[in-house]
């Protein structure tokens, strides 16, 4: 078993038994990240390579202040970021049927409730503007005006974009919520 | 009543993010295997091409082994080759006496011989290699040897460089231009044989002369000491050389030019609009006087069968070539460009249009009538099913059309609408069964 350190150093000096061992330790880790920041998991998979390659060829510039794990983290939210931008001129455009708001009764929901699948799938479907601005606010904890800066929109932009995320994900989470209940007394 | 109303969706939306962030955060997914084989397959190919100072990688020591083997090779043959020339080999010597035949026979006067001039490596090199003159040195020259003994009258000595004459490429004539076969009579010329058109310099070597004339043997005739010539019809040229001193006829010397004939490098693909990758891609040989054949496909894939058939691994617009090469080693290449832009489907939408004043058209276009952009109309292409859908900013669907050959002309029920922002939504199909569904604004102006 190596140390978060040996497979630093391992890896900086391009050793392929570091990079696989890190690649063996956090490669899911990460894909759970990347997942959040693709539409499938295929998508999900480029991010990832792509992340890893960036770790492999960037690791010797990690200072060793700060955790690891959140600089792995980071790398993958960037990539992810990247990713998004460069495909951007292919989805420019919004659904239409996501411009009509949904108005809902249910105002909670139990945590127990849904699996992580379920909620990897629902983000997975919102359109991927929503998605970006969803993870970056929700999860990851990003300020609007800094997401406004990463994702290159207005702040209101980043604003609007989240209010609407959230209102596609509690539709599409009552919808899976009332057919998981229906499962339940029936079964 | 609002103020709960805020206060609920604050509570909620709070209550979405923690579900999120604790659900989400920190989750793990398998990758999928192939992941972490495609990731180390690309890691290795960096590594291959870095440098690595402190490991000295395998491949720059077998790099740097091989050319100590090529250097020590060179060495070697060359000091070889100065002892060749005291001791002679029993090849030498059938040279030597078929050399001493030619002398016999009156025709041949004609000696070429190896320009001793060439001081490159090359040239050096090439000379080593025949004057070794050993069966398993050369391979391919061999066929070559045969070929100048076919061509050279009996008995006739000639020692070609190795960089020409059979080894096609675009260079070919400058290459033959630097490479000399130098007579030792009369005639020194820069190669014997080599393929249509085949452009060669000739030389007089002889000083006791004051005027000649050159036959090429295809109707060509030069007053000139050293005169290059084309030939641009394959066969067998005599060309003759006559020398004159102070009116008088000195004396003729003579040699033959084999030119061959080009292949011809043809083919076509099939089927001529293919789904890629789906699709097995067959290439039809229609190459003429060729004996080999190399394809690149383009996409870094090679094969070397008559007609070979290709699976592309995702669509791009390749560039797929074929060199044919003939018996006598000639080529001919043919590279088709974008070989699958034919196959390419879109559909694509302008952001503006300018509907024609004088009334509704019915949102018929042709690229001719349409020129002023008066109808918003795709351009596609492979659309076999299509549907588009126009609203207003307020939603209300004021123009629908499943023909694609009908665009928007602008009018709602017999009045022009007004000019501002129109959302579009298309959904349909390619002939490949690929859907496609897109959706944008177009920006309706006046005049």
């Amino acid at each position: 078993m190596m140390s978060d350190q040996q497979i630093i150093e391992g890896c900086a000096r391009h050793e392929r038994k570091a990079q696989q061992v890190l690649y063996d330790q956090y490669s899911r880790f990460l894909l759970g990240i990347c997942l959040r920041y693709a539409s499938d998991k295929a998508e999900a998979e480029d991010i990832l390579q792509e992340s890893f390659l960036k770790i492999f060829l960037n690791i010797k510039d990690f200072s060793g202040t700060g955790s690891f794990i959140g600089w792995l983290r980071k790398v993958a939210v960037n990539t992810a970021i990247t990713h998004y931008h460069k495909n951007l001129k292919y989805r420019y455009h919004v659904e239409i049927e996501e411009y009509v708001s949904v108005e809902t009764g249910v105002t909670s929901f139990e945590e127990d409730f849904f699996t992580s699948e379920e909620l990897f799938k629902v983000l997975n479907e919102l359109p991927t503007g929503y998605r970006m601005v969803f993870n970056l606010y929700a999860v990851e904890g990003y300020k609007h005006k800094e997401i406004a800066e990463i994702l290159g929109i207005d702040t209101n932009t980043s604003k609007s974009q989240y209010s609407r995320a959230k209102a596609v994900i509690r539709d599409k989470l009552e919808k899976l919520g009332k057919l998981k209940s229906s499962y339940k007394e029936n079964g | 009543m609002n103020i709960i109303n805020k206060l609920k969706t604050k509570k909620n939306d709070k209550n979405i993010r923690e579900l999120f962030r604790r659900k989400l955060d920190g989750a793990e997914i398998i990758p999928d295997p192939s992941v972490n084989a495609r990731l180390m397959r690309k890691l290795a190919r960096r590594e291959f091409i870095r440098f690595n100072p402190a490991r000295f990688n395998a491949y720059y020591l077998g790099g740097i082994m091989a050319a100590v083997f090529t250097a020590a090779i060179l060495f070697f043959s060359d000091k070889f080759n100065s002892n060749n020339q005291n001791n002679l080999t029993s090849t030498d010597v059938t040279e030597k006496i078929s050399g001493i035949k030619v002398f016999d026979v009156p025709e041949a006067s004609v000696i070429i011989r190896e320009q001793k001039e060439q001081q490159n490596v090359s040239g050096k090199n090439s000379s080593n290699v025949r004057q070794n003159g050993n069966s398993d040195v050369r391979t391919d020259r061999k066929v070559l040897e045969k070929e100048s003994n076919t061509i050279a009258p009996a008995g006739i000595i000639s020692n070609i460089p190795k960089n020409n004459i059979l080894n096609d490429s675009n260079s070919e004539s400058e290459k033959l231009l630097d490479s000399k076969v130098k007579g030792d009579a009369k005639i020194e010329v820069s190669a014997l044989s080599g393929c249509v058109p085949l452009k060669l310099h000739f030389n007089v070597v002889s000083s006791s002369f004051d005027s000649c004339s050159w036959n090429f043997g295809d109707g060509g005739y030069s007053d000139k000491r050293s005169p290059d010539w084309i030939f641009d019809l394959d066969g067998e040229y005599k060309v003759v050389l006559n020398l004159f001193r102070d009116g008088k006829f000195l004396e003729t010397s003579s040699t033959v030019i084999t030119v061959y004939q080009r292949p011809q490098a043809r083919f076509e693909i099939t089927p001529e609009e293919p789904v890629i990758p789906d699709d097995e891609i067959r290439f039809l040989n229609y190459s003429a006087n060729a004996i080999k054949f190399k394809w690149s496909f383009g996409d870094g894939s090679t094969s070397g069968l008559f007609e070979p058939t290709h699976r592309y691994s995702r669509f791009s617009n390749y560039n797929v070539k074929l060199v044919a090469t003939s018996e006598s080693g000639c080529s001919d290449s043919l590279i088709v460009m974008n070989a699958f832009s034919g196959s390419e489907y879109f559909i694509n939408f302008p952001n503006a249009f300018i509907p024609n004043a004088d009334g509704p058209s019915g949102g018929f276009y042709s690229n001719k009538s349409d020129e002023s952009g008066q109808v918003f109309h795709p351009t596609s292409s492979g659309v076999i099913d299509y549907q588009l859908r126009i609203f207003s900013k307020f939603g209300i669907l004021i123009f629908e059309s499943s023909d694609v050959n009908i665009g928007w002309d602008g009018y709602f029920k017999g009045q022009m609408v007004d000019p501002g922002v129109y959302i579009w939504k298309v959904r349909g199909s390619y002939r490949n069964g690929e859907s496609f569904v897109k959706m944008g604004d177009v920006t309706l102006l006046r005049n």
